[in-house]
């Protein structure tokens, strides 16, 4: 852990954290030792080049466990979500008996997509072609013509079976047919993330942006606190970037970042900043009222919540304090970042493109706590884009904004890789796993 | 130009950072005594550590100005501690908001009542000794568009009326009263600092309209204070100064 009163800041603040010993069966809160993984350089080649590309598709995104969807997305039968990774799309569907179950997303007479991408509902599925039918378990319920087919059907007459689960309000498959269970691939994590119920949150935003870099370096951009003094000058009023908890697990991560903060690499101010003012709103605080010091605010607001949570209609009694105001943010290897909070969930879906290492498919995804006796909101429509066409909000866009200057910068002769500092430690965790994955002993190529 | 503040006895409520901190250090650097408020405890010590190196007395306490009896007795205190009191500069101020209602109360109880009772405090002294020069601190923003319509802005303006009439109330008895109005200014740890890193676009429409390109800095509002305050704005009394390096668009007849 790195000395905060030798960084670039103005004070030095003693974070108040929760007590790990008082968190029982929540979310632990623990700092895990810091895995000792040198200092060398993260070489560039792998943003770019075709053939690690090749390697990355072989060895990582068909053999590991995918997020699909949520699950009340597909809540009836025949309910699905089709979704792509790479040059592969899926279908994923409830079947009558309530389980998911997921298959390609392709027809076997002749390779027709059966459906679009997105979601929707079929009693069957049938392919616009030759109008070969599937029936919600994958099975080929018809064949016009059969009989003009000398060899008969496909084998088994069905769609292969990809394995498919789900957990904590998302839907996960795989590409793998002999992938570990679920449980052991997620692992630590379910007592992590259980706690804060995404099941009781709603969509609240659904956006898909094609992204002019590698998906690896939308990925190491959400892994890393160190480019808030750099791009998200605003946040300094929001936010501790310097006091970070950083917690590397065998192949996911996280950090902690305490929210309702001033970055000590800011002057304390006299007046509460919008940010924060905004949080404290949304906890049912009247800023007007309050008498306290900034830098007693986020311990103010964890003591609010606390207190007013269960008769606003919100449960956080899974939760330890620091959830109450702080970003637990997640890593799910290999493309998955969260920024846990106890109200919302902001989670991000890194997809490498089918072909194109520069390019990759950044999805958005973001969920709001509806309190108990709400209404449950309308689900938002899916949105898709390309990389600066659209706002998707000031601090996603400065993240946006400098990746395509950083895809063309790391094919340059003169970057040989990335000079990782102890602040971006997950990044360095996220790569050595990917390297574990690629050069894994029984990958078969 | 000798300002005569040599071994005057000034208290400064809310002194610790930004105009009121500049304001204190000038005037121990001229030579006055010098009691200063915060509501931080620490932010008390480490200003009067600070002003300390003059020389001259530096005191200081907390005190939350909204609770009428600490802050009164804060200002017994204050006079007591020095001895006396020939210069009165009051600076506290609950800042803007929007929105709720208890915003109004907020800025009458800090903006208003802070400098009444201050006023109120020190004028038997000032009145026995026959002199005394108090300065209240208004803003451009009570003159012109800021912010939207708000308790700090209208509040504030009432300090112009008030001053003006204090002038003219306590004039006989030597006591001059003048009200500064400074424009936006920048300081670490100030509003203006947090509106450039949170709100950039409003921050550089305001730069926009400053002709110089620039907010203006606490020192240079203090100046034009602690002039007022002394002896030699002898003849200014009532006098109602803006200080924003030509941000304001009206013209002054």
């Amino acid at each position: 852990m790195w000395d905060t009163a030798r960084m670039d800041v103005k004070r030095v603040v003693d974070v108040i954290r929760v007590d790990p010993a008082t968190c029982g069966n929540g979310t632990p809160a623990e700092r895990a030792p810091d895995p000792d993984l040198g200092t060398a350089l993260i070489p560039a080649e792998r943003y770019y080049a075709p053939e690690f590309m090749k390697l990355e598709w072989e060895r990582v995104w068909t053999k590991v466990w995918l997020l699909g969807g949520r699950s009340d997305d597909i809540t009836a039968p025949g309910d699905y979500i089709c979704t792509e990774i790479g040059k592969e799309s899926v279908l994923i569907v409830r079947q009558h008996d309530g389980s998911v179950r997921c298959f390609p997303n392709v027809c076997l007479h002749r390779g027709n997509r059966l459906r679009p991408e997105g979601l929707g509902n079929a009693e069957q599925f049938r392919c616009m072609y030759h109008h070969w039918t599937y029936g919600l378990d994958g099975t080929l319920d018809r064949i016009p013509d059969l009989c003009t087919f000398a060899q008969g059907g496909p084998p088994k007459m069905a769609l292969p079976s990809f394995p498919c689960t789900e957990w904590n309000g998302f839907v996960w498959y795989s590409l793998n047919p002999d992938v570990e269970p679920f449980d052991d691939y997620i692992s630590p994590l379910k007592q992590h993330l259980e706690p804060y119920h995404p099941e009781r949150m709603a969509w609240k935003r659904d956006v898909t942006v094609e992204w002019d870099c590698n998906w690896k370096a939308s990925v190491d951009a959400f892994n890393e606190s160190y480019h808030v003094q750099g791009i998200h000058p605003q946040l300094l009023w929001y936010l501790d970037d310097t006091n970070i908890q950083i917690d590397c697990y065998e192949r996911h991560n996280r950090y902690l970042i305490p929210f309702a903060s001033i970055s000590p690499r800011v002057a304390m101010p006299s007046q509460i900043p919008p940010g924060i003012a905004e949080i404290m709103t949304h906890a049912g605080m009247d800023i007007a009222d309050y008498e306290g010091r900034i830098g007693d605010i986020r311990r103010d607001v964890q003591v609010f919540k606390r207190q007013h949570g269960q008769a606003q209609g919100k449960d956080y009694s899974e939760l330890n304090d620091d959830q109450l105001t702080d970003d637990y943010h997640y890593m799910i290897f290999p493309n998955v970042s969260l920024n846990m909070h106890a109200d919302d969930i902001m989670m991000f879906r890194q997809r490498p493109h089918a072909t194109d290492p520069n390019k990759m498919l950044y999805d958005v995804w973001v969920f709001e706590l509806v309190p108990e006796g709400a209404e449950w909101p309308k689900r938002v429509r899916h949105q898709r884009f390309r990389h600066g066409d659209k706002s998707i909000g000031l601090v996603l866009d400065q993240d946006a904004y400098n990746l395509p200057t950083v895809q063309l910068g790391m094919r340059s002769d003169s970057f040989p890789g990335l000079w990782i500092g102890e602040q971006e430690l997950r990044i360095r965790h996220f790569h050595k796993v990917l390297d574990d994955y690629i050069n894994a002993p029984d990958a078969s190529l | 130009m000798d300002l005569g503040l040599q071994g005057k006895k000034a208290i400064i409520v809310g002194g610790a950072r930004g105009i009121g901190f500049a304001v204190a250090e000038i005037l121990a650097r001229e030579g006055c005594d010098v009691a200063l408020s915060a509501r931080g405890e620490d932010s008390v010590k480490d200003a009067v550590a600070a002003l300390s190196r003059y020389g001259t007395k530096v005191i200081g306490k907390a005190v939350n100005a909204k609770k009428p009896e600490d802050y009164k007795a804060w200002l017994a205190w204050a006079i007591e501690e020095l001895d006396g009191v020939d210069v009165m500069i009051p600076l506290t101020s609950a800042g803007s908001g929007i929105g709720s209602e208890k915003y109004w109360y907020n800025a009458f109880e800090t903006d208003v009542m802070g400098p009444v009772r201050a006023v109120e405090a020190v004028m038997p002294r000032m009145t026995e000794q026959k002199s005394g020069a108090i300065v209240l601190i208004a803003t451009t923003s009570a003159m012109e568009a800021m912010g939207g319509p708000q308790a700090y802005n209208a509040m504030k303006a009432s300090l112009i009326t008030y001053g003006k009439q204090l002038a003219l109330a306590h004039g006989k008895d030597g006591i001059r009263v003048n009200i500064v109005s400074p424009g936006p200014i920048e300081f670490e740890g100030g509003n203006w600092d947090m509106i450039k890193g949170t709100m950039e676009k409003f921050y550089t429409s305001q730069l926009r309209q400053q002709p110089s390109g620039r907010l203006g800095r606490p020192e240079e509002v203090a100046k034009a204070i602690v002039f007022l305050a002394s002896e030699a704005a002898s003849w200014c009394n009532g006098s109602h100064l803006v200080v924003d390096g030509g941000f304001t668009n009206r013209t002054h007849f």
